[in-house]
């Protein structure tokens, strides 16, 4: 039995990851549903976030980073319908002064944030971002149009947003730019293969 | 009974068989939706009790390969294994033949097919964590924080099946096993059946309930138990209690009590993480039960780097007259 497993570990060796899988879904099966009540399977498809992904994520939101265990190995999901792809499930994570928020992006083919959910959010203000009126500011918005709801300084959301969250500043300017990375990161990485859903 | 383990073992193999040859003509390399890393650690222990200094040395590698068709996908693997070289570690495991002996070791190696309907299990196959308590939900491979699943319950790990799912509310695991911990084989008649339900795993507030009834180097274990994790920020409180009795000389049943208290703070950038345990077990026909506190700082010094510390103390004398009293200091690079 170990060689058999020896044997395979050799052929799995082709190519190295850092350290754990960090911003993955904890229940992948169960969390797409959600978001896609529809699917019928997943397809994933895993891609090294690296330094060169980082550095294009500062030139482009600067002032940003990425978190040390972002850097890795990370699955985007393609939420299926058959063979039919439906969209897109990506999880990101933000820090945040209640530790890491974890927030699972469901993106539509034209890579537009079509929902969201928290998978991991210890903040006591997570329910007011929950509601429809906060969600709605991102719904149907690409990369470029949720980039004019940053202010000046790169980090905070600006009053477009703010308005709609209702005492929780901090968490918003935090959901803003994870959705930024999450469209960033998927066009960056994803974009060319996730062509063939959307000919 | 015979007849169901031969059944097993070949289900084992004909499902891992199936889920590799229909995925991998279908979708591209097989290097595709692959996870590699190489995993080394070095571990000092002192043990102040049996004034003994120790090291354990590992180096191995940690894989995770998802399986896909066009229609998506069919499940996924994972495969540890590790060239493990103790220096002076008394006692040791049973994986190891002298104190100075070096063994491969399989940790985790087992299929997960997860490709069946909205209602029908996940389908899990290889060697694997039992599915029982805290250990359930929290990966300890390979770290200095444990939960002791080997210690209470015979093994961490063991080869054989097991039915998985998540659902809206809740999730479940159960799993039937040989009992042959390292060998994917019974040894006199040795069986693992265990299980666990609870909240889903990325709640603040998860709770579940778990048993185990299994025969394992010749003694009988039953178990039930109840755990729990709840986080506040970057606070974290979990527990374990179980309740069961064990048969070790042959229809003498002994009952067995065992609870877990930890508490856990981790920096905002995650970095840092220091937790406290409080650990009580009581075994009936011992004139006195086991207080032991367990303290432990992990430092995430970059994606690759982590440096653990933990230090053992046994709070009350025990029959022996030696309190436990062990220092641990761990580097671990994965890259």
């Amino acid at each position: 039995m170990k060689i058999i497993i020896i044997l395979t570990l050799l052929l799995f060796s082709i190519q190295y990851s850092y350290a754990d899988a960090y911003c993955s879904l904890r229940d992948p099966v169960a969390q797409i549903q959600q978001l896609y009540p529809q699917k019928t399977n997943q397809l994933s498809i895993v891609k090294t976030v690296d330094n060169s992904t980082r550095n294009l994520v500062k030139l482009a939101l600067p002032s940003n980073d990425l978190h040390f265990s972002e850097l890795g190995r990370h699955t985007l999901y393609v939420a299926m319908k058959n063979t039919e792809a439906l969209g897109y499930v990506h999880v990101r994570s933000e820090q945040s002064r209640w530790g890491l928020v974890e927030i699972i992006w469901a993106l539509d083919k034209d890579l537009k944030i079509k929902n969201f959910t928290f998978q991991r959010c210890r903040s006591p203000k997570k329910k007011v971002l929950e509601n429809e009126d906060f969600k709605n500011v991102f719904i149907g918005k690409s990369y470029e149009e949720l980039k004019t709801l940053l202010s000046s300084d790169g980090i905070t959301a600006n009053n477009i947003l703010l308005d709609k969250a209702k005492g929780a500043p901090e968490l918003a300017s935090v959901v803003l730019r994870c959705a930024l990375k999450t469209l960033l990161i998927t066009d960056i990485l994803w974009g060319e293969e996730l062509k063939k859903f959307n000919p | 009974m015979k007849t169901f383990r031969i059944f097993l073992m070949k289900f084992m193999r004909l499902l891992a068989t199936l889920i590799i040859l229909t995925s991998v003509p279908s979708h591209g390399d097989f290097s595709d939706n692959l996870r590699v890393s190489l995993d080394g650690s070095a571990r000092l222990n002192v043990n102040n009790a049996a004034n003994n200094t120790s090291r354990i040395y590992a180096l191995g590698l940690d894989t995770h390969k998802v399986f896909s068709s066009t229609n998506g996908d069919i499940g996924y693997a994972v495969g540890q294994l590790y060239l493990t070289k103790l220096s002076n570690q008394t006692p040791y495991s049973f994986l190891f033949n002298s104190a100075d002996d070096k063994q491969f070791v399989i940790r985790e190696a087992h299929l997960n097919y997860t490709a069946g309907s909205k209602w029908f299990p996940n389908i899990r196959v290889g060697h694997f964590t039992l599915p029982f308590g805290l250990e359930a939900s929290i990966d300890t491979n390979g770290r200095l924080l444990d939960y002791y699943h080997g210690k209470n319950l015979g093994t961490k790990l063991d080869w054989g099946l097991g039915f998985n799912k998540v659902l809206s509310q809740v999730q479940y695991e159960i799993s039937y096993t040989l009992g042959g911990k390292n060998e994917p084989k019974t040894i006199d008649s040795s069986y693992v059946f265990s299980g666990r339900m609870g909240s889903l795993s990325h709640y603040d507030f998860i709770i579940g309930l778990s048993f185990l009834d299994a025969k394992i180097d010749n003694v009988q274990r039953k178990r039930l138990a109840i755990d729990w994790q709840y986080y506040w920020q970057t606070w974290g409180v979990l527990g374990e209690v179980a309740f069961g009795k064990d048969d070790k000389f042959q229809q003498t049943w002994l009952k067995e009590k065992y609870t877990l208290i930890e508490l856990s703070k981790t920096s905002i950038s995650e970095q840092f993480k220091f937790y406290g345990q409080y650990i009580f077990t009581d075994h009936e026909g011992e004139s006195k039960n086991q207080q032991l506190i367990n303290i432990g700082v992990r430092y995430q010094i970059d994606a690759k780097l982590e440096l653990s510390l933990s230090s053992r103390k046994q709070l009350n004398t025990p029959e022996s007259g030696k309190k436990q009293n062990l220092v641990r200091l761990q580097l671990r690079y994965r890259y």
